[in-house]
């Protein structure tokens, strides 16, 4: 991809910043802002003591919140209700952090009626630059609408409902280059292996396919992998937006009475055909990593679809042994409901031959741009200076003081390398944050490798005569 | 409603947990073994372990109230009724001040709550409903003869049945109403309590018991928590060995985890997770003093428990003109904030979801809205309805050519449609039937009842039954 040659080249980061522009008249707008961005560069990045960059933060922030006020829509929206003109302290932005479920706010019914004008006008009310640009002329379902508006420099993030709606998220090019630069940066300090295009990289989890995860994929494998090797892609369709939004509208359908029997089995032979690329997949490859398993390896994956792949190598009579000690991996956390045995992560390290101190794992959201490697000796994920990590109340409209001890809350964030989209966000994930040092030695904020959504704490104990039809339609 | 939307009380886990006591087969037990933390606040409270082999009657018992007459049971229930003023009962009293920490309805309600709660204990309610379920009620107190067209002679018994009953959370008091079904029933009743219910219960139960200790009624009834879901719990007693029916008052997880373990001889009548609507014709919107009107109707109808009950209205279909219509919504807001019986002039602002898709009909220009996102009425007008479920005392007021087109909109979740005149019923309550409504009333009178209805398209203490049949068949039948 074009957009990560910077990354393929040498690693050279100039990270020439699209916050530097002069506004007002009266002072250099993006100061603070490219202060914080540069820290990318340092060696510091995920070490340099909170104090040392609080007042700068809140300073990025208000230089954030001027530059994007006269052009996101909903911020102007926010800010117009909550009668804020300039942010002096965190407590002032907290009223401007977006839910994450804003970016789920398009009315459904535009998916199904294929309106993408209004799609488009949607999406317009939280983008930084003007989507104005796009044509649409001829286009039929949901993937063509995001492949026209990557063409107009507009790459979309969507993050997988399981039931039910899509987080659309606006981003820019700059976005995109961030993101994979940010990747290699967070992978070679959480896991202490430098990118020096030595290995083979696999990959081995179903990511939807976005412009900002493809990115990232091949940002990974041009910092780690072999030159001309490419990286071994997961095989399996991939799941696109289009094929969420089919399922989000046949529930929809059925939900409202309107779909008709004849529907559900057609469905329904997709997901079986798509279950059964799932199944082959697994072979595939367990097959292609035990062919080069004399070779230095890198897998990208997530527990659950690694632990498929390492189960069949061993049923294949590979194990530990048979792979060099040199391999590392980045799999990412949370097992999205999939039930594992206790041990599966050590399973999978026995597998691969993997020092679990080689491994990389992160932190981070669709949400927002900039990832938080986990430290080796702590354990736990740090914030580096150019995310800001606000600890809100569970209800997400106090910030929680910050003082010496852990503090546990909902996690939001203000991601200051984000220019397509406001970054200021807030998760639907319960933290446990200390802004002191960490076991580590890095002085960073840090996060306990705890995180939980609240929706799982609040599992299964609700009951009201009061609901909706969603109750009536069973999964698909 | 997820729980994210109520406020959090900060203190609240500081504090020590609350006791929760239990109440088995007439008996209050209590005890701290087991810590929890309730579902909508957050509040922590110990509860008793729960002695499952005191919990299940053995089937080789016969039901406490098999021999006690219908007519005695209802005497007994209205004697207790009588007792269950909490300015005047200490049980009442203290399972008020707890139940305040535990749920999110404000305090003034939950006290109008508890004050109307023996409603459904009076004579005439009992009555009439025993009547309407089962036509001749002689069948609950004995076996009635019959003979077939053929002169085969057969009696038919209502005979009790062991149930559990999953009380709903979101409305306290409401106990009272599930004790009264087991009761008529003659059912062995488990009442599982919800997090933000656990007072209530055993409360009336403990009252029950002083006016007569040893009385079957008082025999028959248990009630327990335990974390809706608990496997250990659920898979051990939901066994047709142990239970015949699972009455369940709502939807969503705690439905999902009980159908995983229905199968032959154990049975769900849910009161199913329900939407309700409003539909106002033409005729609201033609003079100011009836827009007055229809507006203070609307509004009692969609603030029912502070929208947090499914007899509440969320959807208000209207047609006419539109200046009038926009009238009608500015002072539909106006009404949404008023102090009432079962709703207070504030409640929890509207959760996030809301907030940004409502924002986002407005940067649309696809709604006009009236009021904020402050718990104090928001009425938002579109010309489809939203997406969302408008909870927290919003109400999204769709504009349609004519109300014929607002039966595409009911579903099989529609429970209670106001109807706005209640003449104009006549003509849509088959399509309203047929699309899944159950309910047509009139505008402003969601919350009031014909005596002797059915509820969710059901008469549920006949479903509740063991039909149990004795037959002297000599000719006719099948083979």
């Amino acid at each position: 991809l074009e957009s990560c040659e910077a990354v393929r080249s040498g690693f050279i980061f100039a990270w020439i910043s699209p916050s530097s522009r002069l506004a007002g008249g009266e002072y250099f707008m993006g100061q603070a802002v490219d202060t914080l961005l540069e820290y990318i560069s340092r060696e510091d990045a995920y070490t340099i003591p909170y104090a040392d960059v609080r007042q700068l933060q809140v300073a990025a922030i208000n230089e954030r919140f001027q530059e994007r006020i006269g052009k996101i829509k909903l911020l102007a929206l926010r800010a117009k209700e909550a009668e804020i003109t300039e942010i002096k302290r965190l407590e002032d932005v907290v009223p401007l952090l977006l839910p994450h479920t804003a970016y789920k706010s398009y009315p459904e019914s535009v998916l199904i009626e294929k309106r993408w004008d209004r799609l488009t006008k949607w999406l317009d009310t939280v983008a930084t630059y003007p989507v104005d640009n796009v044509n649409l002329d001829g286009v039929d379902d949901i993937d063509d609408w995001v492949e026209r508006l990557a063409q107009a420099g507009h790459p979309v993030g969507c993050s997988s409902g399981t039931t039910g709606k899509s987080a659309i998220l606006v981003a820019s090019r700059g976005d995109n280059d961030w993101v994979c630069k940010d990747y290699v940066v967070a992978a070679a300090w959480g896991s202490g292996v430098k990118p020096a295009q030595d290995r083979e990289v696999f990959g081995t989890a179903v990511v939807i396919a976005t412009v900002r995860n493809e990115a990232i994929g091949d940002a990974l494998a041009a910092a780690y992998g072999v030159p001309g090797k490419g990286r071994f892609p997961y095989p399996v369709p991939p799941i696109t937006v289009g094929s969420i939004a089919r399922m989000v509208a046949l529930r929809k359908a059925i939900a409202d009475g309107t779909a008709k029997p004849g529907d559900i089995p057609e469905y329904e032979a997709t997901s079986a055909a798509r279950q059964k690329a799932m199944d082959d997949a697994v072979g595939i490859c367990a097959d292609a990593l035990i062919e080069a398993r004399p070779r230095s390896i890198f897998i990208i994956g997530m527990w659950a679809s690694t632990y498929k792949v390492a189960e069949e190598i061993r049923n294949r009579g590979y194990c530990g042994k048979d792979f060099t000690g040199d391999n590392t991996c980045y799999i990412a956390g949370g097992l999205k409901g999939a039930k594992l045995p206790d041990d599966y992560r050590e399973y999978i390290y026995e597998t691969f031959n993997l020092d679990p101190a080689r491994n990389f794992q992160m932190y981070g959201m669709q949400e927002i741009g900039s990832s938080m490697p986990r430290c080796r000796e702590g354990g736990r994920y740090h914030i580096p200076p150019w995310l800001v990590c606000l600890p809100l109340n569970k209800a997400g409209d106090e910030l929680l003081p910050i003082g010496e001890s852990e503090i546990e809350g909902r996690a939001a964030f203000f991601d200051l390398s984000l220019d397509g989209r406001w970054g200021g966000v807030i998760s639907g994930d319960r933290i446990r944050v200390d802004f002191g040092p960490c076991k580590c030695g890095a002085h960073t904020p840090s996060i306990r490798d705890d995180v939980v959504r609240y929706s799982d704490l609040e599992g299964d104990d609700k009951i009201s005569c009061a609901g909706t039809v969603d109750a009536y339609v069973r999964r698909l | 409603m997820s729980g994210e939307t109520t406020p959090e009380r900060a203190d609240a886990s500081t504090q020590a947990p609350i006791p929760v006591a239990f109440f088995v087969r007439g008996k209050v037990v209590a005890g701290d073994a087991v810590r929890h933390r309730s579902r909508d606040l957050g509040v922590d409270f110990a509860t008793p372990e729960i002695d499952l082999n005191a919990l299940v009657t053995p089937r080789s018992e016969l039901p406490p109230l098999l021999d006690v007459p219908v007519k005695e049971i209802i005497d007994f229930l209205v004697e207790c009724g009588e007792r269950m003023d909490f300015e005047t009962n200490p049980y009442m009293q203290e399972a008020l001040e707890h139940t305040v920490k535990v749920n999110p309805l404000p305090r003034r309600v939950i006290e109008n709550l508890f004050r109307s709660a023996k409603q459904y204990v009076s004579r005439e309610m009992l009555t009439t409903s025993v009547e309407a379920n089962f036509g001749n009620p002689a069948v609950l107190d004995g076996w009635v003869e019959r003979t077939d067209v053929y002169g085969n002679k057969g009696a038919l018994r209502a005979f009790p049945p062991r149930m559990v009953h999953m009380l709903a959370g979101n409305a306290p008091a409401n106990a009272l109403h599930s004790i009264a079904q087991g009761a008529l029933v003659k059912a062995i009743n488990v009442f599982k309590m919800p997090s933000s219910d656990l007072f209530t219960c055993v409360a009336m139960l403990r009252t029950m018991a002083d006016v007569d200790p040893e009385h079957p009624v008082v025999k028959s009834m248990s009630a327990v928590y335990w974390k809706g879901g608990d496997e250990r719990i659920e898979r051990t007693i939901y066994r047709p060995q142990y239970f015949d029916r699972i009455a369940a008052w709502g939807g969503g997880e705690a439905i999902n985890n009980v159908i995983k373990y229905l199968g032959p001889g154990i049975q769900l009548i849910s009161f199913d997770p329900k939407t309700s609507i409003s539909m106002i014709g033409a005729e609201g919107f033609q003079s100011d003093a009836v827009i007055d009107e229809i507006a203070e109707l609307a509004a009692a109808d969609a603030t029912v428990f502070n929208q947090d009950a499914c007899l509440a209205s969320r959807f208000m279909f209207v047609e006419g003109e539109r200046k009038g219509i926009e009238k009608f919504c500015a002072k539909l807001q106006e009404r949404l904030a008023v102090d009432r019986f079962s709703a207070s002039a504030d409640s929890p602002p509207p959760p996030s979801d809301i907030r940004n898709e409502v924002e986002t009909l407005q940067l649309m220009d696809d709604a006009q809205t009236w009021g904020r996102f402050d718990g104090r009425g928001l009425v938002v007008l579109t010309e489809e309805p939203v997406g969302f479920h408008p909870t927290n005392k919003t109400v999204n007021v769709v504009h349609v050519k004519s109300l014929d087109d607002a039966v595409k909109y009911v579903n099989v979740a529609t429970q209670t449609i106001g109807m706005y005149p209640l003449e104009r019923s006549t003509a849509l309550r088959e399509p309203l039937a047929s699309a899944g409504g159950q309910r047509v009333v009139r505008l402003g009178a969601a919350a009031k009842i014909v005596l002797g209805g059915a509820h969710d398209a059901m008469f549920p203490l006949q479903r509740f039954v063991h039909w149990m049949s004795v037959e002297d068949a000599t000719s006719g039948g099948l083979y």
